[in-house]
């Protein structure tokens, strides 16, 4: 194990391939295109040459005598009979043959042209002109060089055309790959760098090919099936092709067969090289596999999403990593996983054996790999020797090699409660999708976790999976505690909020325990501070005849810190006109003063994820550990009280009165009767035409607006008679789930369907659906659903409804492959900026995007919801001993963080809620 | 461009060796060098004949002033009022006022570099309530103190930390292409399609919109005028004015002009008259008959007057290219016009228009009528925008660095691989994104060099990136005790 100073990578040149450097590093020229002999030998001087590597574990490389993935495998060449043009390098060929003159080969430009040329490329290399710009003059100039005469020799020149995909053409006679390269051999080395060529890295002939390298076997290694069959690589069956006619090539080459005879090979030849390069080369068919299937050749194995690239280079497959289900456990702590223990057996960390830990490592690999305690205890499944040898560890070994262990050994130990991990859920949209967590093993299967941490990794436990690393070293496991912990990404780097908070039950739970003035005996109480850390029963609030009673609030305020202070509106605010602050009868109206909740109710508002202002000010003025704390408590304790407190919803949640229902009945039946009357005065032609619309549209207009209108009467008829006692509308009115627009869809009208923004008009001709009347446009063969989900909808309106549906479906998965691409885009061109020490915004180019990052040099994700600093909070905390100042303040407020109510992540929710599952993630839309 | 391309490019100039190692110690690129005071050149090492020499070949004419930077001109006060004939509107440059100057010199005075919008912010908070002076400088102390406690660390890799939330919330947005926007008669594109088009920089929207005001006080106010302005702007074509007949018996088309329409459109049958004469081919052919405009056809053919017909048809009379549709709104106490279609340049060329509100969609076309700055602002604008009303918060500093990056070469770049990402320095990460072979096939012919500066290339080379704790080197060596060294 060598250890030190890494060595870094300097830089990667890149260039072309001459002939004789191929022949050069060549290990075996390739002449059969046999592969192996009868007894199953790799012969001599065919494809699987055994000097070109081992791929067969035992046998030893024959050019560097290492064995299987040591040998890194070893280049072979074949001589082509006849050159070949490269068919990526065609259209640079044209540009070449078309500016360069036919007989003596210098670019046609004068003197003065070229002058231009420099003094065009001298200003990008001032301005820092990138490869594109480059790219762009160098054709260009090629542009300017066609010319009918060479300035230089004055030969008169033809025209070259490209038949694509690689023949060329000069006044429609073939020119051979072989005159193609006369010619370009011709072109003088100074020529070459206004063509945007590099003279050093490439010459022009070197496009056509004489010799071609052979991949070592380690590229492109045969599969033995179990039939023992050999089933060799795409690539190797394209060399074969290749071989076969080079070989019939020079035999009727040499044994002078006919020209058309040797042409067509020719040609046959460059069609089996151009598709041994690339096999979706346009033009020409792609070579197939015996089964049909096209062969997947070397630009097919880089590019795209599945190729080299991006799904070997840029992401890998890794080891100590584990992936299943995951599932709820409120008794978790948010920076926790719960890892089964089936999982923490598989999964281990590596130790270092040192004079200290050697007793105890011992005692531990004693256990072996699989301990049967009780209680979880780590075992350890690989001991590994300073000379870099894994020894297995098995129960039958495991005392041996326990003595055999000595300092500077490493084992690789179990997982156990507290070691770091990295935990995961796809899609990885931002840097909260991956957070580090301490393990907790546990029995299961399942991964566990806190629900605060849902929203960061936008989690449900429907089925959802997710992934775990074992981080491997110190400086991995030093950075993860203290960049990528959970508590650290509580605020939200998108909106400078809290992205991690309580959800669900949590805010029901609150909401339940501090709205109006609940009160609890001490047993109630005790039970739901029972799982709170670092509390004491605080005094009672009131005797009375069964003993001391607490308030909610009070008992709220016992994980809040001693000197805490906030003032906002709640989630159930209603928005009156005049606010009566204190005195709301809603109890809407939050005042934390010296740690105590004095009035109003905790709600989403105030510990929801994305909205918790609590949890804002607690993170920022007390720090993510103090943040941590208060999130485990809030959510233990809101279990606690909903336990406690009871809280059930059902259907009859949304019963309403009969009254009310033949209210919202007649009331629709009014609408529909209004629709009714507007397509009639548009049929007579008396609507009021919009400006800029057409009667139809008109009316198209007016209808939705009738029918949205009933829609929300109807939800108003029915809103009337759930008051806040129930369930379902406590739940809508705190944040904890669903809306009041659920909720009136349910008791009251479910309303118009609609498919692109329009009433639904799709289906038969003229109608939507055989049940109506052609033409007809009132409301209920449009689409109009009178029905609550609770009374339950008739066919036709069952109908209309899943084509609402529908377009929700597809409208989900459309948009996750046009954002994932979007996204990709995005991360591809801003992932170079970095902020610089001196505040600016650089590329690797050392460009300046920004002179100071963001106007300000404020980091967005400590900014307040933006601002650079909370002036309110600074007010308050300078004049904090001056009251009289700070209520003339507070009375003239401006509007500021503290009171102008910004709702973050107000809306989407709602349709994405209703399209119900998302679909994998998946980018699209590209090459 | 890298360093190594940088002293390629100062030995093409002709220097020596030593003195181009000297100047890339201290400089960047050719520009900055060219910059550079003589006590910045000294300062690199370099005696007086060297720098003379530099001058010299890099085409310096005289010892220039080091070039200010954008921050100090965009902070910089306002300077003068620019001469135009129209005022500008107190909502766009708010004025600082007394008290607010009075903070600024204060935290001057202290030394405390604090954004203007806190300060503002803090005047606007306690202004006319009479807070002692000393607790007036706590607050700005304070103030200070919290901002740098706010500001970036070093280092941090700020693109991809805004490129996750802008593309993040993006799988939250509805696709629905139509909406409708303050006027229910204009239908603009919202929600992730607009956000795709102002990424990938498009050349024309795909529901270009305007919104015109006006710069006369009360003529905005004055809804007839307004309209009769809107009328002006909207292209008005022939079909619109007049109902067009073809007379088969007789082989003409009689174009009869509505009276009522002419006068709403503020046109005569004259003028009708003379913009169809100017059509191709229709010369000597029309003529006006009372409110008859008779256009007899040169040739026999009903394939002629048909193309006649559908000439007339879509003649434009008056009114701004471009502009399908024009449509007033009463926003606030003014009317505003909002336009389908869009056509700054000649738009602004309308007297009436307040050229300092008046605005489009199309980012392409400000780039082309205000310039990059202009440009870089609306991108800004437009993509809040789309976010915003999607009711997603995204902070603007993002978009900001978005923006500027998009606009950083001085014009207008896509996002992806016709723009930015088809331009970066290395070719790896290039390849990485797309059209790979193309990138790898070019590199060669040009013998590339990749200097594995960005994040995508070290990955690929599987080394630790360049950014955050990337970025910083730590090199510890740990005294070994009792083992010997192997």
């Amino acid at each position: 194990m060598k250890r030190g100073v890494s060595k870094r990578i300097g830089s990667i040149k890149f260039a072309c391939l001459s002939p004789d450097e191929i022949r050069k590093m060549s290990a075996a020229k390739i002449i059969t295109a046999d592969t192996y002999d009868d007894d199953g030998f790799p012969i001599e001087m065919g494809l699987m040459d055994p000097h070109l590597g081992v791929i067969e574990p035992g046998l030893r490389c024959k050019t560097c005598g290492h064995k299987v993935d040591e040998c890194p495998g070893h280049f072979g060449s074949i001589d082509l009979a006849m050159p070949v043009i490269h068919v990526g390098y065609v259209k640079e060929i044209k540009k070449l043959l078309q500016a360069t003159c036919k007989s003596c080969g210098r670019l046609m430009l004068n003197e003065d042209e070229v002058k231009v040329f420099r003094s065009k490329m001298d200003q990008f290399e001032e301005l820092g002109g990138d490869t594109t710009d480059i790219r762009e003059l160098s054709k260009d100039t090629a542009k300017d060089a066609q010319k009918q005469i060479c300035p230089h020799c004055g030969t008169e020149q033809k025209k070259i055309t490209l038949d694509k995909p690689t023949t060329f053409r000069e006044d429609g006679h073939k020119l051979t790959p072989k005159e193609v390269r006369e010619r370009l051999e011709r072109i003088p080395a100074e020529d070459l760098t206004p063509l945007g060529i590099d003279p050093l890295s490439c010459r022009p002939e070197w496009m056509i090919l004489t010799a071609l390298p052979v991949p070592p076997v380690t590229v492109r290694p045969s599969i033995t099936l179990e039939s023992s069959d050999r089933s060799e690589d795409d690539l190797t069956h394209k060399l074969v092709d290749v071989l076969r006619i080079n070989q019939r090539l020079r035999e009727n080459r040499d044994a002078g067969a006919p020209q058309l005879i040797v042409e067509d090979l020719w040609e046959l030849l460059q069609y089996h090289i151009t598709t041994y390069f690339d096999n979706q080369t346009s033009g020409i068919p792609p070579a197939r596999h015996r089964s049909g299937r096209p062969l997947k050749t070397l630009v097919q194995r880089l590019k795209g999403k599945e190729g080299r690239f991006r799904s070997n280079l840029s992401g890998k497959r890794v080891n100590f990593s584990a992936r299943t289900v995951i599932s709820p456990d409120p008794g978790l702590s948010i920076n926790e996983v719960g890892v089964p223990e089936e999982a923490a057996r598989e999964l281990t960390v590596p130790v270092n054996v040192t004079k200290a830990n050697l007793e105890t490592l011992k005692d531990l690999v004693k256990r072996g790999p699989a301990p049967s305690s009780d209680p979880y205890l780590p075992g350890v499944n690989y001991v590994i020797r300073p000379d870099g040898r894994r020894i297995r560890v098995t129960d039958k070994n495991a005392e041996t090699v326990a003595e055999t262990i000595e300092p500077n050994f490493i084992i690789e130990r179990h997982l156990k409660d507290g070691d770091v991990v990295l935990f995961n859920r796809q899609p990885s949209l931002h840097r909260m999708s991956m957070m580090a967590h301490t393990v907790r093993v546990m029995p299961g299967k399942t991964f566990r976790l806190n629900l605060c941490v849902c929203p960061p990794y936008n989690a449900d436990f429907d089925g959802d999976e997710m992934n775990l690393h074992v981080v491997q070293s110190e400086e991995a496991r030093a950075e993860a505690m203290i960049l990528m912990k959970v508590q650290e990404h509580i605020m939200s780097p998108r909106f400078g909020g809290p992205i991690i908070g309580a959800i669900h039950d949590h805010i029901t739970g609150t909401f339940l325990l501090t709205y109006q003035n609940r009160k609890f005996d001490r047993g109630q109480a005790l039970a739901i501070l029972s799982k709170v850390e670092n509390v004491q029963l605080p005094e009672p609030d009131f005797q009375d005849k069964n003993g001391p009673m607490w308030t909610g609030k009070n008992i709220f305020s016992t994980i809040l810190p001693k000197d805490f202070r906030i003032t906002f509106k709640a989630s159930i605010c209603e928005k009156c006109n005049v606010c009566r602050k204190d005195k709301c009868d809603k109890d809407a109206y939050v005042r934390i003063r010296n740690g105590q909740l004095l009035a109003g109710t905790i709600d989403e508002k105030a510990i929801g994820s994305f909205k918790g202002r609590i949890l804002d000010k607690i993170t920022r003025d007390y720090g993510s550990e103090q943040a941590r704390l208060f999130l485990d408590n809030v959510t233990r304790m809101a279990i606690g009280s909903i336990m406690v407190c009871g809280f059930s919803t059902g259907i009859d949640d949304e019963d309403i009165p009969e009254e009310a229902t033949r209210q919202i009945e007649d009331m629709l039946h009014g609408a529909v009767n209004e629709v009714d009357r507007l397509v009639e005065a548009y049929k007579n032609g008396e609507l009021e035409q919009m400006p800029g619309r057409s009667m139809r549209e008109t009316l198209e207009v007016e209808v939705m607006r009738n029918l949205g209108n009933a829609r929300d009467e109807a939800g108003k008829i029915a809103g009337k008679h759930l008051g806040i006692e129930n369930a379902a509308v406590a739940m809508a009115r705190s944040g904890a789930r669903g809306s009041m627009l659920n909720l009136s869809q349910m008791a009251g009208c479910i309303g118009q369907q609609a498919v692109r923004g329009e009433r639904l008009s799709r289906g038969y001709w003229n109608r939507t659906l055989p049940h109506f009347r052609k033409g007809d446009l009132g409301a209920q063969a449009k689409g109009f659903v009178t029905n609550s989900y609770k009374s339950g909808l008739t066919p036709t309106e069952f109908f209309f409804h899943s084509m609402g549906g529908r377009e929700g479906l597809v409208d989900t998965a459309v948009r996750t492959s046009r954002s994932g691409y979007m996204q990709r885009r995005l991360i591809s061109a801003l992932e170079d900026l970095k902020l610089k020490q001196d505040g600016t915004v650089r590329n690797t180019a050392d460009s300046i995007i920004q002179y100071h990052y963001g106007e300000d040099g404020v980091d967005p994700t400590r900014s307040v919801a933006g601002e650079a600093v909370d002036v309110d909070d600074i007010l308050m905390d300078v004049l904090g001993d001056e009251a009289e100042l700070l209520a003339k303040i507070e009375e003239k407020k401006v509007g500021g963080y503290a009171t102008v109510e910004k709702d973050l992540m107000e809306t989407g929710e709602e349709d994405a809620e209703e399209a119900g599952e998302e679909p994998e993630f998946e980018t699209g839309g590209e090459e | 461009m890298a360093k190594k391309d940088f002293e390629k490019a100062l030995q093409r100039k002709g220097l020596d060796n030593p003195t181009i190692v000297k100047i890339s110690a201290k400089f960047n690129k050719i520009d900055e060098v060219k910059s550079a005071t003589k006590v910045q050149l000294t300062e690199a090492g370099l005696d007086e004949e060297a720098i003379e020499k530099i001058y010299e070949l890099l085409g310096v004419k005289k010892v220039k002033k080091v070039v200010g930077g954008k921050k100090g001109s965009k902070k910089a006060e306002p300077v003068e009022e620019p001469k135009m004939d129209f005022k500008m509107p107190l909502d766009k440059v708010k004025q600082q006022s007394d008290y607010e100057r009075k903070l600024t010199k204060m935290a001057q005075d202290l030394k405390l570099k604090l954004p203007r919008r806190v300060v503002s912010t803090i005047a606007s908070r306690i202004e006319g309530i009479e807070v002692p002076e000393a607790k007036v400088k706590a607050i700005l102390k304070k103030a200070y103190e919290r901002y740098v406690e706010h500001s970036m660390d070093a280092n941090e890799s700020a693109g991809i930390i805004a490129a996750q939330s802008i593309g993040e919330p993006g799988t939250q947005m509805t696709m629905r292409t139509f909406h409708y926007a303050g006027v229910a008669e204009i239908n603009v594109t919202l929600g992730l399609p607009r956000l795709i088009e102002i990424v990938d920089a498009r050349r024309v929207p795909s529901t270009p919109m305007m919104n015109i005001y006006l710069s006369d006080e009360n003529d905005r106010k004055d809804r007839e005028k307004v309209k009769r302005i809107a009328s002006r702007i909207e292209t008005t074509t022939v079909g619109e004015i007049a109902d067009i007949e073809t007379d088969m018996t007789n082989m003409r088309i009689l174009v009869k002009l509505d009276e009522h329409r002419l006068e709403q459109h503020e046109l005569t049958p004259e003028e009708v008259h003379a913009r169809i004469s100017k059509l191709r081919g229709l010369k000597t052919l029309a003529e006006l008959q009372d409110n008859v405009i008779v256009i007899n056809s040169e040739e026999p053919s009903f394939k002629r007057l048909q193309n006649i017909v559908d000439l007339v048809r879509d003649a434009k009379i008056k009114g701004v290219d471009q502009i399908v549709r024009a449509i007033i709104k009463k926003t606030g106490d003014e009317y505003v016009i909002y336009t389908e279609g869009s056509n700054l340049r000649d738009v602004l060329n309308v007297p009436e228009v307040d050229k300092r509100r008046t605005s489009t969609n199309s980012i392409q076309e400000i780039y082309d009528v205000l310039g990059v700055e202009a440009a870089r602002q609306s991108i800004i604008d437009e993509a809040y925008k789309t976010l915003d009303e999607q009711g997603l918060t995204v902070d603007i500093r993002h978009i900001m660095l978005v923006s500027d990056l998009m606009t950083a070469d001085g014009d207008v770049k896509a996002i992806g691989r016709h723009g930015i990402s088809g331009r970066k320095s290395s070719v790896l990460a290039r390849a990485a994104f797309e059209i790979t072979a193309a990138h790898l096939l070019h590199a060669a012919l040009t013998g590339e060099e990749d200097h594995l500066d960005g994040v995508a290339e070290n990955i690929i080379v599987g080394q630790p990136v360049t950014l955050g704790t990337g970025a910083v080197n730590l090199v510890y060596t740990p005294v070994r005790r009792g083992l010997n060294n192997d």
